[in-house]
């Protein structure tokens, strides 16, 4: 891949020359992309989901269904992180050799502890969506009150000059 | 911070507590007697006090514990009102409707109001002029 330090700009540019007076006489911009595309020599997806631990070859320790209920597989994750670490001090006091086994499960509970946080996180978004849209309905209630309100004094003080000069 | 950051974060935190734990009790550890029949090793003068030796574990193994205590606390925090993804779906859609309904009202109002401000602004130039005209015949 050809690379400089200081790369001049592509030279599209040029064949927007006469936009202004012509918008169709340069090219449309491109369409998005579908699927895998290259971006500074690695490989990205469009498809932005979390891979399952299955696909990452970690072994998953809390039972998948469609409803997993999150409080209470984080409180067992941690009461099995805690009870795994001493296991480890007591296995490194009596039988030091055999430490690598106790690790592997450790790291392996910590894998297992940051996959569910992570598919919390779609979670998180709708909700966080369901927030906007309700705080853009009060926002929009508001300022339908608000024109309501400046409408009928608008009428008001219309009224009054006109009783005002009437009576003139 | 958000209450997923902070427990992804305190997941670190429980992480780095014991590796540190297990890191610094190895390294500080004297040593240890292996078999009656080798003798006893060479006692060195202690670099570090023994009862600073003998507290580390306690003060070390009390902040995992509380750190674990706090991830706990944070777990109790989580917003999960099990709503699922179909009611999550389901709220947004009713969300959505309402809001057009109530944009299409903001829309009604604000050009009611943009005609009476141009019936507005008609009048007061009607009423301008005339306070010219007035002011020149005087």
């Amino acid at each position: 891949m050809a690379t400089a330090t200081y790369p001049p700009p592509p030279p599209f540019y040029k064949l927007y020359k006469d936009y202004l007076q012509d918008p169709k006489s340069a090219p449309e911009p491109p369409p998005p992309i579908e699927g895998t595309y290259m971006c500074f020599g690695s490989n990205y997806t469009t498809d932005d989901v979390l891979p399952s631990l299955e696909e990452q070859g970690v072994r998953q320790l809390y039972p998948r269904g469609p409803n997993v209920d999150y409080k209470k597989e984080l409180r067992s994750l941690n009461r099995e992180l805690q009870l795994h670490i001493l296991e480890l001090a007591d296995i490194l006091v009596e039988r030091p050799s055999q430490y690598a086994r106790r690790v592997e499960e450790i790291s392996l509970i910590f894998k297992n502890l940051h996959h569910l946080l992570n598919s919390l996180r779609p979670h998180q978004a709708r909700a966080t969506l369901i927030h906007i849209l309700e705080l853009q309905i009060e926002r929009r209630r508001q300022a339908v009150e608000d024109i309501k309100r400046r409408r009928e004094e608008a009428q008001r003080l219309l009224m009054e000059s006109l009783e005002t000069l009437d009576g003139h | 911070m958000d209450i997923i950051s902070q427990l992804q974060e305190q997941v670190n935190t429980i992480a780095a507590l014991a590796f540190n734990t297990f890191g610094t009790l190895q390294r500080d550890a004297p040593p240890v007697r292996l078999s009656p029949n080798y003798p006893e090793p060479p006692s060195q003068e202690p670099t570090e006090d023994s009862a600073t030796i003998a507290e580390q574990p306690k003060l070390m193994s009390a902040a995992l514990v509380k750190a674990a205590k706090q991830f706990d606390a944070l777990v109790a925090a989580l917003p999960l009102s099990d709503g699922g993804e179909e009611e999550q779906l389901k709220r947004i859609a009713e969300l959505q409707a309402e809001n057009d309904v109530v944009g299409q009202e903001l829309q009604k109002q604000l050009q009611a109001a943009e005609q009476e401000l141009v019936q507005v602004q008609e009048l007061f130039s009607q009423v301008a002029d005339n306070c010219l005209n007035l002011k020149k015949a005087d």
